[in-house]
Parts: C-alpha cells; structure tokens; sequence
C-alpha cells in the first residue's frame, strides 16, 4: 500500500465516533438533568421555607436581613433557571445562573469546613447531609457541569458549529 | 475567520449575562412577591425569634410526652452526679469531645432491638438525651426512643452540646 493512499484511509471518518448530533442529543440531555436537579431543589426550598431559612442563619456569614432575603429569592432563582433549562429556553443564560449560584456556595461551603461549623448544608435534595467533603464534591460536579455545558453550547453557536441553537 | 467567531462570541456572552440578570431581576421578583412576610420579619430582625417560635410549636406536636431541660437544668442533674447523658450525634462527633461520662447513642443505634449498649441500663434511671445545638432534633427523637423502650425518666436538653461547652462544663474525649 502507498504511502499516499494510507494518510487517504487515515482521513476517513472513525465510525467509533459518536456523531455530532449524538453528542448534542447526550449534553441536552445532562443539562436538562442538571436543569432538573436544580428546579427540585428549588421547589424543595419554596416549600420548606422557614426550614431554609433556618439553615441559611446557622452558616453565621450574613446579617439577618440578607439571610431572610436569600432565602426568599434564591428557590426561585432555582426555579427559574432549572425550569427554562428542562424546557430548553435561554439555556445559556440559565447555565451561568447555576454556574453562579455553585460557585457562590461552594465558597461558602470552604470557609464554612474552615470555621468547623458541623450544619446541615441546606442544599434541598433528596437527602440531608452536612456541610462537607461530600457537599463540596457535589458542588463540584454541578459547577463543572454547568460551565461545560456553557462552553460547549458557546462555542458550537459563536462558530456556527452544529445545532446548538438559540439558547 | 477567527477573529469574526471571538467577536461573536463576546456578543452572545454579554446577551446570555444580560438575559441572566433578567432572570435574576424576575426571581428576586417572585420571592418577594411569595415570601413577604419571610422577608419582612427579617428586616424587622424577628426572623430568629418567629423561627424558634415555629420550632418550639413544631416540636411540641411532633414529641408530644417528651420532657425538655434547659442548661442550668441539665448542669443541676449532672452535679447530683445520678443521671446518665447520653450524646446522640454521630460517633466522630462524640470521640471529638462530649459531656463528662457520656455514652454515645445516635438515632440509628437506638433503633437497633436488643442494642448492648442501653440493655444494662435501670428502665428506672434518670436520662439526659443531647445533640450538637439546639437546632437538632435527634435528641428528641432518641429521647422519644428510650421512652418507647419503656425508661421512664427521659429527658432532653435542648440547647445541645454547644450550650454545655459553651459555659465551660466539663467536657472528655474518653470513650
């Protein structure tokens, strides 16, 4: 075989690959996962506000009256973000929405370790823990995820790149 | 070609910030529309007060028939020198430091039937259940247990291991 027609060969398209439009299929399906995690811990907090309200208070960093007010409006900055995310509407500004948000708690969640506060994190999932390796891991992951998902859907609309759409 | 797509894209980055502050503008909107009363209890500096408030009310419907000590309470009973405290947090907390003579306890060994560690206790002998602070309820509920195990002199003291090291009590590491 020449050398010629084997960079030919090499060039073909690997058929292991996942099409483009598989991998699109897959990241609209974790960031509505992701959507989907953040609306239920929302709606979680909307319905247990008080009890949110508590827990903003025993992390000790804001005066009463910002604890009552984030404890007011971030369920609903939840909601909004996680829910027009399942739908699929304004993705990308949902996606820095929950960027923000994990990035705000995971520096609350360190200087929270750091002072040895033993709390309940108040993160309104399925279950409750205390604020901890295992919060800050979780945390972790959602921001990653988010500002993946960011880049990805960025990059795919700013270079006109395969269906990214209008987020 | 590059330089187009890096312009586009600081475009589309700053209209994605400015819809998400949009967002953000609608659910500060939402909450102070949905949980006014949370908010304006805060700004008047009553959240604290309404929250115990709530708790108390909460935790008298879900203990019914569990007696509560306040500190100077608890403190009165551990100088007599006749109860047993029991500390219901987890066992990393308990070794870390507890009350003097404590045993360890947490709710999911008080579930256990037949558990060793409260066999060779009187049914008779005065309990004192604590947790981490006065926030928890695992006292009450380990507490609610030992009643239900058929000890009649149980009691909880609410305001948690952090009261008791707070006043400068006597604390141990010992198992």
């Amino acid at each position: 075989m020449s050398n010629r027609k084997q960079k030919t060969e090499n060039r073909k398209p690997d058929s292991r690959k996942p099409s483009k439009t598989v991998v699109w299929f897959l990241l609209r399906l974790l960031g509505m996962a992701l959507g989907g995690i953040f609306f239920y811990a929302g709606l979680m907090k909307h319905y247990h506000n008080w009890d949110f309200a508590e827990a903003v208070l025993a992390y000790q960093l804001a005066p009463m009256w910002l604890a009552g007010l984030v404890a007011a409006v971030l369920p609903w900055v939840e909601l909004i973000a996680g829910g027009l995310l399942v739908m699929g509407l304004k993705r990308r500004s949902c996606l820095l929405l929950i960027a923000l948000l994990a990035a705000a708690f995971l520096v609350i969640l360190v200087v929270t370790m750091a002072r040895g506060l033993k709390i309940d994190c108040g993160c309104g999932l399925f279950f409750q823990r205390q604020v901890g390796l295992v919060a800050i891991a979780e945390d972790l992951a959602l921001l990653a995820g988010a500002l993946g998902l960011y880049w990805w859907e960025w990059k795919a609309v700013s270079s006109d790149q395969g269906p990214g759409g209008r987020g | 070609m590059r330089g187009k797509g890096l312009v586009r894209g600081r475009g589309l980055l700053r209209q994605d910030l400015a819809w998400a502050a949009f967002l953000l503008v609608l659910a500060l909107a939402f909450g102070l529309g949905k949980h006014w009363s949370l908010v304006s209890l805060s700004l008047q500096g009553k959240l604290t007060a309404h929250l115990e408030e709530m708790r108390a009310q909460r935790r008298q419907k879900q203990f019914q028939g569990v007696k509560t000590l306040k500190l100077a309470q608890a403190y009165e009973l551990f100088q007599k020198g006749q109860s047993l405290f029991v500390d219901a947090r987890s066992p990393q907390e308990y070794a870390e430091l507890h009350i003097a003579g404590a045993v360890n306890l947490p709710p999911q060994e008080a579930e256990k039937p037949n558990n060793p560690a409260i066999a060779d206790i009187a049914k008779e002998r005065q309990i004192v259940v604590y947790c981490a602070e006065a926030h928890c309820d695992i006292a009450l509920k380990v507490a609610e247990k030992l009643q239900a195990l058929g000890f009649t002199q149980v009691a909880a003291f609410l305001g948690g291991f952090k009261a008791w090291d707070e006043a400068g009590y006597p604390v141990d590491t010992s198992q």
